[in-house]
């Protein structure tokens, strides 16, 4: 049973990318005729006339040609803003939810920040630290809305046993898991649990 | 008994592919299966690839299963007996589980 927010986010999350898809063309066809509608400058790498046909020579002066430089680079820009727009935005219902159930599980006293990006900061009362990262589709198992768990760097001979113990695994001195949605309300609690017992050992 | 809480505590904290997982092959133990053949014992309607790709290597990650790589195309998957808590469940469920490897092993026989 997947959650509503959830759900919400991702028809928001595909509808979006329906949109920017469109705007995509839309834009590309502006940019397309804005670079080649003027006179063409060419760089004057043009083949020696003679060597091939006239008419590939001339095909060859469009493309060797500043406008095409000038194209190339505006949809490398566009390209880049809309991997900067998936990179940073996640959909609100699922910041909604994530925050939600972080807050529930982890009380007022604890400070969760997100400021940008998909990745959610949450400091403990003791002062400990973890990241909550979050995806919006998982390319390997294709599933929506997975997250990652990771602890701040916390030295204690223990770590291992503990970690194991509370079901995650340690990778330079991190505790890390993967996540998915459904598991982030349970899974939380337990990282809280060993990262308490981690700071009473040390 | 500290060991069983926590036990319980983990298994609950997973989602219902992964507790599945963990189940099936506590039960089969020392048996190893295949992705394939995990996939359908535990029912799973994805791709087994989605499911390798995904829950096994997440399962792996945290040390909750071992992989042992025999061909470049062929896994065996099982459970981690040494890690504290699943050394546990595998004991529980070699002294009660008899009836449930019944049926775990017959639905792996199936092919």
């Amino acid at each position: 049973m997947e959650d509503m927010l959830l759900k919400q986010a991702r028809a928001l999350y595909k509808d979006r990318l329906r949109i920017a898809l469109a705007a995509f063309i839309v834009v590309f066809s502006i940019t397309f005729y804005l670079f080649y509608n003027p006179e063409i400058v060419s760089i004057g790498a043009i083949p020696p006339s003679g060597v091939i046909p006239s008419g590939w020579t001339q095909g060859f002066a469009v493309v060797a040609s500043v406008n095409t430089i000038g194209f190339c680079l505006s949809i490398t820009l566009i390209l880049l803003i809309f991997g900067f727009w998936s990179w940073a935005f996640l959909p609100g219902p699922a910041l909604t939810y994530t925050l939600a159930i972080l807050k529930g599980i982890l009380g007022t006293d604890t400070t969760i920040r997100h400021s940008f990006g998909k990745k959610i900061r949450v400091t403990l009362e003791n002062g400990l630290q973890f990241d909550v990262n979050c995806r919006i589709k998982d390319k390997g198992s294709e599933e929506w809305f997975v997250y990652r768990l990771v602890s701040t760097q916390l030295h204690c001979d223990q770590l291992r046993n503990i970690a194991l113990r509370h079901g995650f695994g340690v990778k330079n001195d991190r505790l890390v898991a993967n996540i998915s949605n459904n598991e982030l309300h349970h899974r939380t609690f337990l990282l809280t649990k060993a990262m308490m017992l981690v700071s009473i050992s040390i | 008994m500290t060991s069983v809480y926590e036990l319980v505590q983990l298994m609950s904290s997973l989602n219902d592919t992964r507790r599945a997982i963990l189940l099936a092959l506590a039960h089969i133990y020392p048996r190893s299966v295949s992705g394939v053949q995990l996939s359908r014992l535990i029912g799973y309607s994805g791709k087994s690839r989605s499911l390798y790709r995904g829950v096994i290597s997440h399962l792996k990650e945290n040390e909750l299963i071992q992989i042992d790589q025999l061909t470049p195309k062929l896994y065996a998957i099982r459970i981690n007996s040494e890690h504290p808590l699943l050394s546990v469940l595998v004991d529980l469920c070699r002294t009660n589980g008899e009836s449930a490897r019944i049926i775990y092993l017959k639905a792996l026989e199936d092919e």
